[in-house]
Order: C-alpha cells, then structure tokens, then sequence
C-alpha cells in the first residue's frame, strides 16, 4: 500500500489541486458522463431495434454481445501489454523502487494494480452502459448489474495479469524498448486485421433478404458457441444465461472468478523468476551502436524544421508504425463506395451519388480532424523539454509553426485529395460536385491542421512520454469538438450555396449567373471561415506558448 | 567597457511568492559574472528571464543596447543559453542536432563545419556524432549542448550550472573555453553552486538570496561587504556569510562532535 501513495498522491493532485475539484477536472467528468449516457443511450435503442425484430435478432444481438467480450479482452491484454512493459521497465520511478528494500513481490503488486487502472479504467467505464443496455432491454433480474461489474472487472483483471506475465517472459527475450515495438506492431495488426475482417465480411448482408441462403449458413455458425476457454466466453455464457433464463451457469462463474486470482499468483511467481535479468537488460542501450549517414549542413530553418520532424518521425517506431493503420483505414473507407448498392436505390443513381459525394466532404473533414488529433495535435508537445532551446532562438515562433504546418500540410492534402478524387471515381461523379468536393475538402483539412497547432501549442505538455497518450487530453478533446464544429458550420453553407448549381447541372438545365455568384460567394465566405479559425486558433497558440 | 547586459527592477513572482524581487545589474564585454545563491534563491528564474523563456512582471533586460522585451529575436541572436539539464531531441543524432540549432540561428556554412568540428574534438565526442542522442550519457549531452552554443559565438552566454555531468578533463577544457571567450570579449553570465568554480573564473560575483541581490562586486568587495576586509578567506567563507548559514558552522561542529 505505501508504494502506491506516490501514485494516487499524484492522482489527487492531478484532478483536485487544493482539494477542490478544479474547473478543467470538472469539465472532464461532465464530458465523460455526456458520453456514458450517450452511449448508453445509443446501445439501448440498436440492441432493442435488434431484440424487437424476432428470435434472429436476439440471437444477432447475442452474438454481437459475445464478439464484443472478446474484442474487449484482446484490446486489454495488448494494452496491458505495452503499459507493462512501460510501467514494470521503463519507468522513472524504477530507479528509486527497485533499489530501495523491496521485493520483487511487493513491485508486482503495486505494478499490477496501476498497470489495471492504467489500462482498464476506461474500458471497464464504457463498457458497463454498452452491456447494462442489454440488462435493459432483455429485462434481467436484479442481479444483472452486480453480475456484468463483476464479470467485467474479473475479465479486466485476468487480461491485465495476462499482459503483465506475458511481458515478464517477453522482456527476458528482448530488451524492453524492443518488446514495446513488438508489442505496437503486435496490436497494430490485431487491430487491422479485425478492422478489415468485419469490414470485409460487410455485415450489412445480413439484412438483405436476397443473401438469405448465405445467411442460414451465417446463422449455423453463429449457433457455435465461442471460443470456451476464455475468460471472456465464461462471462458471456454466465450473462446470456441470465439474460434469456434467469439462470447462472456455476462453473463458468467459479472460472470467471477464480483465474484472476492463479493468473495474478503465476505473474507474481514469474516476476520472482525472470524480472531482474530482464530489467537488467532494459537498461543496456541498443541504439548506441548505430550510426547514421550525415547530410551536408545548409543554414535554412525550414530545411532543418522539416527534416527534424521527419527523422523524429521515421525513428520512432510507435509513430511511423501508425502509418498502417492510415492505409488500411483509407482501403476500408475506399472499399466502402465501391460496396455500395447504389442500383438498388429507389432515387435516381446521379443524385444519390452527388448526395454521397457531398457527404463525403464532411467524412474526409472528419477523418483529416481524427488524424491531426493523433498526429498534429501532439507534435509541439513532444519536442518535450528540448522545446526551451527552440524559443531561446531567434526564429520568430510564427514562422516555426508555419514550418511545422507546411510540413504536415503535405501528407495531409495527399491523403484528401485521395480519398476524395478516387471516391468520386468510384461514384462516378463529374460537373460541379467534383469541383466543390475537391476545393471544400482542401479547405477543410489545411483550417483543421491550423486548429490542432494552435490547439496543440495552447494545450502543450512538454512532460507527455509519448505523442498518442496527448490524443485523450482535455486539448485534444476540445480540438477535435472545435474542429467537428467548424466543419458543421462549412458544410451547411456549402449545401445553401450550392444547392441550384448542382440540381441545375444534374437537372441539365443551364446554370444561371445567380446560381453562379452564390456558389462564388458561398466559397469566399467558406475560405474567410476558415482563415479566420485558422489564424485565431494558431495565434491563441503563440500566445500561450510565449506567456 | 560597454556594457553587454543590463538589468533593471528586475521582478517576477509566482502567485503570492516573489521569486525575483527589484534585481538590478550590468555585465560588461569580456566579463564572466559568477550569479551565486542557495537553493531556491530566485537564479535559475532570473536565469530564464534572460534567455527569453520567461516574462518578468517588471524590469527592463538590454542586451547589446536592445530592449529584450522590444525586440527579443535580436536579443535572442546575440545570447547562447545552456541550461542546467540538457534537454535534447532524443531521436536526432549529435549532428543533426547541431546543424538544427545552426540553421535557427543562421550560422554560416563555413563556421559551421570549422566550430564543430573543433568542439567536438575537444570535447571527446568525435566519435559520436552520428549516433542517436537518445544513447548519449548525461555528460555527453551537456557537452553536446555546450558545443551548440559555443560554435554560435555569440557576445553573451547565458550558463545554468555548467559543470553538471562532466568529467573533470572536460571540466577543466569548458573553464580554459570561458576564460579565452571572455579574454576575447564575449560576456558570460553564469549561475553555479561550485564555489571554487565561481573564484577561479569569475570578475565579479552577485549572490541572491530570497529573491534579493545581496551584493556584487569583485573578491575583494564581497570580502568587505562580509565585514571581512584583509583576511585571506574563501568565497566559501563570504558565500556563508552573506546568506546567513553562519548557523551552519555550528551545525557541522556539532556534526563532528557526534563522531
């Protein structure tokens, strides 16, 4: 207990400064609340759209049920995973605690239970209105709710203890800085994999009648049960039971709660075993030994702004390896125009497709504010503590971050005009759609990277270990609520001031000149929109940073 | 001689508590200026303030006959800052840190490859500079840092405890580096608990307590001001002396008496 005061002491002090809940704390718990409800909400009303259909549905919704167990387990051992490797070898507290008189035993505890809430808190926070929405709707007994927390917690903590021993064994193979990347590239392709499998199967079939046949099969199959040794196919059996009979299923239950435990016993044993060669190894550098080629030197800023940045990007592997999931997410959003059954549609296919097209601005928009979030956001922050030598020079920070902007500016555009030209190939759209998409599209994603700077700069935190941890703070949070909002705004005008050019065009009729000024002027009033934003965020930014 | 650095009413707090309070001085060219104090006295604030990366609540900074509130981008091209812990981009090699920090300050090509080349000779990290930082030990990360201020050459550097880490053949180059620096006219403005360090090199010597300039001038003025005049004592002896650790004399007596 004494070695975890230092951690929740740090915890208090974090959220409740002077024993007072602080504005931004406050602000956090609401926004998560917000999300619970909605969530909760949400889940209420597909799972009874589902149970309301007939005995498919239920069975449907149950099986949704179970794959969402496992995908939760999975996701929390590789989560646990990466946090072990951080929190049990790499931590900066290692050097105090493991010299100091305490036992390898005693460090596993402490390392177990932070390690746990680390990594599970959120999953076990937003998973309790997904699955209580089943207690809802199937309208289980009393002991539903006592019965999903335990299950939840019993599951969470047999992954964490999986993770963790897993990470013990692993580490005694590899130096640690090597197990985290095997483990990013492992959850990396876990996460593709899944992403694309779901995606492929293209679950929508199952609500087309004329798949029928393909959909008994698809039923048989589903009537298997789940992969039964695992913790989380106990927890399903123990809850559906009760969900449909009332009825608890003793021996998954005695499983469910007992492995934990022998889990958490068999990590201890291993940590004894196996910790201290491998935290010995930890610290034995491996990049000491490479060298790399040197470019000649040539006294331009922007020169040396973007070659830092992309050689701090392409040697760190937890960044660069992201770059996968980018490629998958661009063939999935891709593959999803080419799957759509667009002759099947009671409206003419050139409307339909200009109405896709005009959506898709807003999903490329939303998708170039996701990316930003993760990648744009962070990057002031993580020049760390190096970033005081960056504002004891003479480079004026404005042209710092233009720099930084240009830099990102083009993977970014790449990307959009991407999505964007090979969607509308794939939609077949031509005339002033095409135009509009390409143009507000741009627009969109250049005033999106100038949010996250600025964003990034007022919110920095030059302490954060790593860029992704930045992507669920309050700043970040704000960004992407800003940007989403900026986005809104930009799509409305350009459906009130290109609405009669685009109907005119597809109509065949011929474009009038009012039709034609609005468009201009819609596009003027987009282009202001968002220089402003953009100017007003950035600037907010240099503000902070200089103050 | 001109004056390199002048402050003025120098005054920052942090909520209620005055970290700098009313702090005035001048450096001349070619000065070393030892800036002395116990922990927590206000150094390492005042120390910021003069490299940019902190805003005074009051007080005038010049450097080089410029406003540093006026016109900081000038101000910043004429002063090197070695911090006290050598923050560094951990996935760059030494080299390609070096050659960042140049293009910021728009170090010619020439000065370039001939300043580093010479510093990292000196400084034993010839062999290294193509190696990631991140496997630098924390010595060679603040001769790293010294080496990307000194090939700037700049009239003023501004030094956070420049011993920190080295071994003592760097340690002494890095004292030899200062002395033909200064001798050559650039000012440095240092902060240091190394007693001996501060009396070896320094002209003239400040020392702050609580936020407040005790007292600066030369050996022999801080000897005075001690009420010392004419003995033969150390700086150790004045540094005690005027920031009211003459308890301390007891403490380690009695230190002594427990053995």
């Amino acid at each position: 207990m004494l070695l975890l005061r230092p951690y929740f002491s740090s915890i208090r002090n974090r959220f409740f400064r002077g024993r007072r809940v602080s504005l931004r704390s406050g602000a956090i718990l609401l926004f998560g609340l917000v999300l619970f409800t909605a969530l909760h909400l949400i889940s209420l009303r597909v799972i009874g759209y589902f149970h309301g259909q007939n005995e498919l549905g239920i069975i449907l919704s149950l099986k949704i049920f179970q794959m969402a167990w496992m995908i939760m387990f999975t996701m929390l051992i590789f989560s646990s995973m990466v946090s072990a490797v951080s929190s049990l070898y790499l931590s900066s507290d290692n050097e105090i605690l493991y010299t100091a008189p305490v036992s390898d035993r005693q460090l596993f505890r402490m390392r177990y239970l932070t390690s746990f809430i680390y990594t599970s808190w959120m999953m076990v926070i937003f998973s309790l209105p997904i699955f209580g929405a089943y207690g809802t709707v199937f309208q289980a007994g009393p002991l539903y709710p006592v019965m999903l927390m335990l299950a939840v917690i019993s599951t969470a903590l047999t992954a964490n203890g999986i993770g963790l021993a897993a990470t013990i064994l692993l580490v005694n193979l590899f130096p640690a800085r090597r197990t985290k990347d095997i483990v990013v590239y492992l959850s990396l392709l876990f996460g593709i994999l899944l992403y694309l499998i779901i995606r492929l199967m293209r679950p929508e079939d199952l609500a087309d009648p004329d798949k029928f046949p393909d959909f008994i099969a698809y039923l048989s199959s589903m009537q298997t049960p789940a992969l039964s040794l695992l913790p989380p196919a106990w927890a399903t059996q123990i809850l559906t039971g009760y969900l449909q009979e009332r009825l608890i299923d003793g021996l998954a239950a005695g499983l469910l709660l007992l492995t934990p435990i022998v889990i958490f016993f068999a990590g201890e044993w291993l940590m004894g075993r196996y910790f201290f060669s491998g935290f010995s190894k930890a610290q034995e550098s491996f990049g000491g030994t490479l060298s790399f080629a040197c470019r000649p030197y040539h006294p331009s800023p922007m020169l040396r702004i973007f070659h830092k940045e992309a050689r701090m990007f392409l040697r760190d592997s937890s960044e660069w390896s992201q770059m996968f999931l980018v490629g998958a997410l661009i063939v999935v959003y891709l593959y999803n125009f080419k799957a759509l059954p667009l002759e099947r549609s009671p409206m003419p296919t050139e409307y339909l497709t200009n109405i896709i097209a005009y959506a898709n601005i807003g999903l490329t928009g939303f998708l170039a504010a996701s990316l930003a979030a993760r990648f744009v956001y962070p990057s002031i922050g993580a020049e760390g503590m190096a970033f005081g030598m960056i504002l004891t020079s003479p480079l004026p920070l404005q042209r710092y971050l233009f720099c930084k902007y240009l830099f990102y500016c083009i993977p970014f555009t790449l990307v959009s005009l991407i999505l964007i030209i090979a969607s509308n190939g794939l939609l077949q759209i031509s005339g002033p759609m095409w135009w509009i998409s390409i143009i507000i599209g741009l627009i969109i994603t250049w005033s999106v990277l100038a949010m996250a700077l600025g964003f990034g700069a007022m919110y920095a935190d030059f302490k954060i270990e790593n860029r992704a941890a930045a992507q669920g703070s309050f700043g970040a949070i704000l960004f992407l609520f800003t940007a989403l909002s900026a986005e809104l705004v930009i799509i409305t005008l350009v459906f009130v001031g290109n609405y009669r050019l685009v109907t005119s065009w597809l109509q065949g009729r011929p474009i009038g000149t009012t039709s034609l000024l609005l468009a201009a002027a819609t596009l003027v009033a987009i282009a202001t929109l968002a220089v402003i934003v953009s100017v007003v965020c950035v600037k907010k930014g240099i503000r902070s940073l200089q103050e | 001689m001109q004056t390199i650095l002048e402050i003025t009413n120098l005054t920052k707090t942090f909520g209620d508590f005055t970290a700098v309070n009313d702090i005035s001085l001048q450096v001349g060219a070619g000065e070393i200026f030892g800036f002395l104090g116990p922990n927590g006295a206000g150094k390492t604030t005042t120390i910021k303030i003069l490299a940019g990366l902190l805003q005074p609540d009051s007080g005038l900074i010049t450097i080089n006959d410029r406003s540093l509130a006026d016109h900081p981008l000038a101000c910043k091209q004429d002063t090197g800052y070695i911090p006290d812990r050598p923050w560094l981009f951990e996935k760059l090699t030494g080299w390609e840190y070096l050659q960042f920090v140049a293009s910021l300050y728009g170090l010619p090509e020439q000065q370039f490859n001939s300043a580093t080349n010479t510093y990292l000779e000196l400084f034993d990290l010839s062999d290294w500079p193509h190696h990631l930082i991140e496997s630098y030990s924390h010595g060679m990360r603040q001769k790293l840092i010294m080496t990307s201020v000194l090939m700037l050459d700049q009239p003023l550097m501004i030094i956070d405890e420049p011993m920190v880490g080295l071994d003592p053949k760097s340690a002494r180059i890095v004292k030899e580096l200062f002395k033909q620096k200064a001798a050559a006219g650039t000012t440095i403005f240092l902060s240091t608990h190394s007693l001996e360090i501060a009396e070896e090199l320094c002209h003239r010597i400040a020392i702050i307590t609580n936020g407040t300039l005790r007292v600066t001038g030369n050996m022999e003025e801080l000897r005075n001001t001690a009420g010392r005049s004419g003995k033969d004592i150390d700086l150790e002896e004045i540094f005690l002396e005027l920031t009211g650790s003459r308890e301390l004399q007891q403490v380690i007596a009695a230190l002594k008496g427990q053995k």
